[in-house]
């Protein structure tokens, strides 16, 4: 053989016994039980973390940067089509191609992954914030000019509180969204539930798919279901209208 | 543009002093190497081979594992973000180097990528005894039925199907090549992401697929290798491709555990730890932990 040319009579390699396992997990199985709980504390349970924080990150600093964002376009009319646009350009970017254009720059790191994430939130905070603060009936906003209000008691008091149910309602799109294309930020960070899928794609198994996937989807409704309770809370008006 | 260059690469070394801050995984007071690795088990393994007996070794390792193409891990290398990583000494020529003819042998191979590396301010250590090639396959029975010695034998089977992985349609060792090389024009191309070309083939979705010789799903079906007598496959041994700067700073220190690992990896020896990921699933660390304790290297 040519390789044995390279291997200029080298020592021989003792070969450790690897043990042995199910007949589900030899066989790959549809979905091995004894696998999924052997392998959650090592695999899938620092994965699902991992996907929690990379999440909120995302979602947070979103919301820091699209808020403030519809703020402005809300008393500056003009910004509204040049902000909306950048973030609409943002939200059509291909995960993977932007993820790719990245990493030359910032590196096969979290703060590239971060940076594709937020720029994915933006457009749907924006909008969602900005239609919010928009719903305001112009003659609800001239009652409380007339009551003698500023424009900033008039923010405040008025259009924020009755701009929170849009804002939630963006906030839950954009998290759910967040939390499945984290899993494409696999193919640059080794963290989050796409790893573990990525790990089992060239040699496929079932077991790894299935359990990560469904960690993914309990994971968005999870984290849907606590936005929708919170959002309850922080708009205690909205239920009683709803119940009259 | 000089400028661009250096902002680009101070941003990229910040970015990579985070990532090591933010791992906090090192420990000691040893110099701290990166080790990356590419998209599948054989070279997770291997990074895992690296990483431990480096630590071992008294390095602080970061392990990078699964980063994406030849292409990124390659540009990772040169922007620093990793300081080695094992790639194929075929791949380096096929993917980067490209020279009009591919040399004949493993040894010419390893010494063209290594030119080839090196004129790049990189450098290649040794290289493994285990070559993962392309191969074509097909089914046991098939190959009885109509005596299927070489790839150019397939052309008795008249028109069938090739399953290819989509990345490998066109490229030096691809479908394309394939049909040109061995005069197939009868067999038509059935693209199928990596891993499944094996069920495919067993099911006869498929009458032929191209597979890895060191994949351990090979073995769980009753395929035959057919013979590359055109050679087109070329020769693929794994070396570490390190920055040549590093060599110079840490000598055989840093040369010597990765050459050790290297010369153990036979054939025999790389199947064994790729069926343990990949068929036992157990983790590439545990495989490279036990291996590297039963032949005494940690």
């Amino acid at each position: 053989m040519s390789s044995a040319l390279l291997a200029a009579a080298g020592p021989q390699p003792v070969i450790p016994d690897f043990g042995t396992v199910s007949s589900c997990v030899r066989d790959n199985g549809l979905f091995c039980v004894d696998w999924f709980t052997a392998n959650f504390s090592s695999m899938f349970g620092p994965a699902l973390v991992q996907h929690v924080r990379l999440t909120v990150i995302a979602v947070g600093v979103g919301f820091l940067i699209a808020f403030p964002l519809a703020l402005l376009a809300h008393f500056r009319r003009r910004l509204v089509k040049p902000l909306g646009g950048l973030t609409s350009f943002l939200y059509t970017i291909p995960p993977m191609a932007l993820f790719t254009l990245l990493v030359p720059v910032f590196g096969l790191s979290v703060l590239t992954a971060e940076i594709a994430l937020v720029s994915y939130t933006l457009m749907v905070l924006f909008k969602s914030s900005l239609t919010g603060l928009g719903e305001v009936p112009e003659e609800v906003r001239r009652a409380g000019e007339g009551m003698g209000l500023t424009r900033r008691e008039i923010l405040w008091r008025i259009e924020l509180p009755l701009a929170l149910p849009a804002v939630i309602s963006g906030l839950r799109v954009a998290t759910v969204t967040t939390i499945s294309v984290v899993e494409v930020a696999a193919f640059i960070i080794d963290q989050g539930l796409g790893s573990p899928i990525i790990q089992g794609l060239q040699s496929p198994f079932n077991t790894q798919f299935i359990g990560a996937g469904l960690l993914a989807v309990a994971l968005a409704l999870a984290a849907d279901g606590l936005i929708v309770l919170v959002g309850r809370l922080l708009t205690p008006w909205a239920r009683t209208r709803r119940t009259v | 543009m000089r400028r661009r260059t250096l902002l680009t690469g101070s941003l990229a070394v910040a970015a990579a002093a985070g990532v090591s801050t933010a791992a906090g995984s090192v420990a000691g007071t040893g110099p701290v190497i990166t080790v990356g690795s590419k998209q599948f088990t054989e070279s997770w393994v291997m990074g895992e081979l690296y990483a431990q007996i480096l630590t071992a070794r008294g390095f602080q390792v970061v392990l990078k594992s699964n980063i994406g193409s030849a292409d990124i891990i390659d540009r990772a290398l040169r922007s620093h973000q990793i300081d080695l990583y094992p790639e194929y000494t075929g791949v380096i020529l096929q993917t980067f180097a490209m020279p009009k003819s591919m040399p004949v042998t493993a040894h010419g191979t390893y010494e063209a990528a290594k030119r080839f590396e090196e004129g790049r301010g990189l450098t290649l250590l040794r290289p493994t005894p285990f070559q993962n090639r392309n191969a074509v396959a097909v089914r046991a029975s098939d190959a009885r039925k109509h005596g299927l010695r070489t790839v150019g034998d397939l052309r008795r089977m008249g028109r069938i199907s090739y399953a290819e992985y989509p990345d490998n349609i066109t490229g030096p060792l691809g479908y394309d090549a394939i049909v040109k090389a061995y005069r197939l024009s009868a067999m038509k191309v059935r693209p199928l992401n990596i891993g499944l070309q094996y069920p495919a083939l067993k099911n006869g979705d498929v009458d032929a697929a191209d597979v890895f010789t060191t994949d351990p799903q090979l073995r769980r079906y009753d395929f035959t290798v057919l013979e590359d007598d055109q050679a087109i496959f070329g020769f693929q041994n794994v070396s570490p491709v390190v920055r040549r700067s590093l060599v110079e700073r840490y000598g055989s220190r840093l040369t010597e555990p990765l050459d050790a690992v290297n010369a153990l990896l036979t054939e025999k020896a790389m199947q064994a730890l790729n069926e343990a990921a990949a068929m036992m699933r157990l983790s590439p660390a545990k495989v490279a932990d036990r291996f590297l304790r039963a032949n005494d290297l940690k």
